[in-house]
């Protein structure tokens, strides 16, 4: 534990803020991405078809392999009306994870809207846990940022590990990483958890009433 | 006279009358005829009006040379308002000087110091332009060299870092299109590519990057500073790469480049170029070997350039091309004419890719047969302990499950590699195991998880916990097919990752070809429509063996 700088804890846990943002920044455009292929798959036709098709293409895209595709294909002088709009790091991990959220908030979007139609908003306000489950798990998998130098938590602790000489005080940091994503993630599935409870206690009370 | 006595007068002739006439000429004594006849001739009434007159002969008339230099390339050629400093800018006053003219500098970058020759806008370039094969095609170079770059490794001088050895599973930061790329690719050395030299201080500095590759000339001014040079060090040195003096490979262009090859020899034999590098502190190795060469009586002489044995060969850099690459590169010129679609497809055109793209297809493809296989078999040795009623058993298997569940995909990834590399000895099998089961452990947890609720269920319809037997656990796993299918799907989708930790699957072998060949744009396309393809085939028989899970369940 010694050999672990006393600023790595810090370090670490604002990493982890950049794991956040990267992860609402994923979410809001997913939101708005998903949303939109959602309208577009319960208008029918060959919209609705296009739209289906490109759902199961984005569940499909590797969010790896689309972080290293968007940071190639996008050069980095890229303008939009003057404009410079290559986007940073943060940004391309961000997007990477848009295909991903996108297709996640149309599946459930379009689950939700169905009970809707069937006389259940209780049931489509299962939307809102299913969303906070997306986005932990687009916090968990921000840490892909690591790979094209995007200093987040995973970025922090590899940096600091690079540093340690045996394998038991790299075990030692990578057994900190874990308790503090472990904590952020048992917390979101707990804040899910309490959503989800809320929800069925408001569905029982409705029936009742 | 006898006949040994006649012999010795024979060769005393010889000596005496011959042997001056074979003597080699000094590089001055050519130097100075040459610049004489030039002189004469820029001298001659209307010479200089002609069309098409001689380059030398012209910078007689005009009484200046035009030289382009680089304006942005610390220690080298660097521009402080009117000021032009650096060591490519002192070796450029100093060749005008010898020639007696007036040096006229004009900025070039690494894109226009050909094309500005080429074009008859500048008489020479001297902007640390390395001299391989494929440029000889382009421009003259003078021989011999006027400097030497070699790619450094620089890292943190904690890091024990010597030879390419030490290198193995590191990533190291380079710029792409370096051509030593290839070479550090081959040593099992993973690539962050960037656009900019300039960025490789800052992410060293903000230790995003732990190792950057670039010319030790570049890291020379970064050296000077005393913060950077306390921090960081150079490895190990490769690649070195001669830098030349250039001018235009048009006519007219001939004794301007012989008398700039006459130049550059008196430079290095009068160490002119080793009191400018000094003066410049730029590293000097280099020209101290170079100052001996010349020093020495069959270099010195106005032939000692055009000697294979004093002067430095050009840099090999062509890439042997593959059987199909002419047939690809038409396919190319076809794509662009027909649809507009500037197709690019390194990966078929040179040995090297065609090698690793073939060898990065075979290595996905192991990868995700194998994830899918360790997500299963972990799926049902983690779900049947979870489910087991021996609390020894079943807590441990929660345990992982949670770890698992709460370590981010790349640090359980990272973890993996470094146990396997504590075990054995790196290789790209060792590589590809340890993300083979870092994927089967995630993704197998979590599928193990919702066999065990699936167990639980069961047992509590069944109106209590009977003790589990093989047909209750096989149902169990049919009532989880969907979740098993899904994980399966995940741990497909999961494969890339593997790059990161060093296992040379398709994603890696394509960083690779790109850092050394172009058409970033079409490779990275290619790759996202593989693994699409690959997931979508996963999909499909996942498909297959979640109905066939459904309807095991229905008939049970």
């Amino acid at each position: 534990m010694s050999r672990i700088s006393p600023d790595f804890l810090p370090q670490l846990l604002a990493g982890m803020v950049v794991n956040f943002e990267i992860a609402a920044i994923a979410l809001v455009i997913g939101l708005a991405v998903g949303g939109l292929l959602t309208w577009a798959k319960l208008g029918g036709g060959v919209v609705g078809a296009l739209a289906t098709t490109l759902i199961g293409l984005m569940r499909a895209a590797p969010t790896f392999v689309v972080m290293f595709f968007l940071l190639n294909i996008i050069p980095s002088d890229a303008t939009l009306f003057g404009i410079n709009v290559a986007p940073s790091g943060v940004m391309t991990v961000a997007l990477s994870l848009v295909p991903y959220a996108a297709a996640y908030v149309a599946d459930n979007g379009s689950e939700a809207l169905k009970q809707l139609r069937d006389g259940s908003p209780l049931g489509a306000l299962l939307f809102l846990p299913n969303v906070t489950r997306a986005y932990f798990v687009l916090v968990m998998s921000s840490s892909a940022g690591a790979a094209i130098g995007v200093s987040e938590g995973i970025a922090v602790i590899l940096r600091e590990a690079e540093r340690m000489p045996t394998l038991g005080d790299k075990m030692v940091l990578f057994a900190i990483g874990i308790v503090c994503f472990g904590i952020t993630l048992q917390a979101g599935f707990a804040l899910m958890r309490l959503l989800q409870h809320r929800l069925g206690r408001l569905a029982l009370r409705s029936r009742q009433g | 006279m006898s006949i040994r006595r006649g012999l010795f007068v024979v060769l005393a002739w010889l000596a005496l009358f011959v042997a001056p006439a074979v003597r080699a000429e000094t590089p001055d004594a050519a130097l100075a005829a040459l610049l004489s006849e030039a002189r004469a001739a820029a001298a001659v009434p209307g010479a200089c009006s002609q069309s098409g007159v001689d380059r030398l002969v012209r910078l007689y008339c005009t009484g200046k040379i035009r030289i382009g230099v680089r304006e942005y390339y610390p220690l080298f050629g660097t521009r402080e308002g009117q000021e032009r400093i650096g060591y490519d800018v002192d070796v450029g006053r100093a060749m005008a000087e010898r020639l007696g003219v007036t040096p006229e500098f004009t900025r070039v970058n690494a894109a226009s110091r050909i094309p500005l020759l080429a074009d008859d806008k500048i008489d020479l370039t001297i902007a640390t332009m390395g001299h391989n094969a494929q440029r000889d095609g382009q421009v003259r170079f003078i021989r011999p060299h006027y400097y030497q770059s070699e790619t450094t490794i620089v890292g943190p001088k904690s890091l024990e870092i010597k030879d390419w050895p030490d290198i193995a599973n590191r990533t190291i930061c380079v710029t792409v299109g370096n051509g030593s790329n290839a070479q550090i690719v081959s040593h099992s050395a993973r690539l962050m590519l960037f656009d900019e030299a300039g960025v490789l201080p800052d992410r060293l500095r903000d230790e995003i990057c732990t190792l950057a590759a670039q010319d030790d000339s570049f890291f020379a001014y970064y050296f000077t500073d005393p913060a950077f040079a306390a921090r960081f060090d150079q490895k190990f040195g490769f690649a070195q790469v001669p830098w030349g003096v250039a001018v235009a490979l048009t006519s007219g262009t001939d004794r301007l480049a012989k008398a700039l090859d006459l130049i550059s020899q008196i430079f290095h034999r009068d160490g002119e170029f080793l009191k400018i590098a000094k003066e410049n502190h730029i590293g000097i190795g280099f020209l101290e070997r170079q100052r001996a060469v010349w020093n020495r009586p069959e270099c010195n002489t106005a032939a000692g350039n055009t000697d294979p044995a004093c002067v430095l060969p050009a840099l090999s850099a062509v890439l042997e091309p593959t059987p199909i690459a002419g047939r690809v590169a038409a396919f190319e010129t076809w794509m662009e004419k027909h649809t507009g679609i500037a197709l690019q497809l390194p990966m078929f055109k040179t040995m090297p890719a065609w090698q690793l793209f073939k060898a990065g297809i075979i290595n996905s493809l192991i990868l995700v047969a194998g994830a899918l296989a360790a997500t299963l078999l972990f799926a049902l040795i983690l779900g049947a302990l979870q489910s087991s009623r021996s609390f020894v058993a079943r807590w441990p298997a929660r345990l992982l499950t949670i770890i698992l569940q709460s370590s981010p995909v790349v640090l359980t990834l990272v973890i993996s590699a470094a146990v396997a590399h504590a075990l054995f000895p790196y290789s790209s099998a060792v590589a590809i195991g340890a993300a083979i089961v870092a994927l089967g452990l995630m993704n197998g947890s979590n599928a193990g998880q919702a066999i065990a609720e699936a167990m639980h269920s069961l047992r509590t319809e069944r109106g209590g916990p009977p003790a589990p037997t093989v047909e209750l656990y096989g149902r169990a796993v049919s009532r989880s097919a969907t979740q098993i299918v899904s994980f399966l799907i995940n741990a497909a989708k999961g494969t890339p990752i593997a790059s990161f930790i060093g296992a040379p699957e398709l994603l890696s072998a394509l960083t690779d070809i790109t850092s050394f060949a172009s058409g970033r744009a079409s490779t990275y396309s290619l790759l996202l429509v593989f693994y699409i393809a690959v997931v979508i085939v996963v999909v499909w028989l996942c498909g297959k063996l979640r109905l066939w899970l459904e309807r095991r369940q229905v008939a049970a």
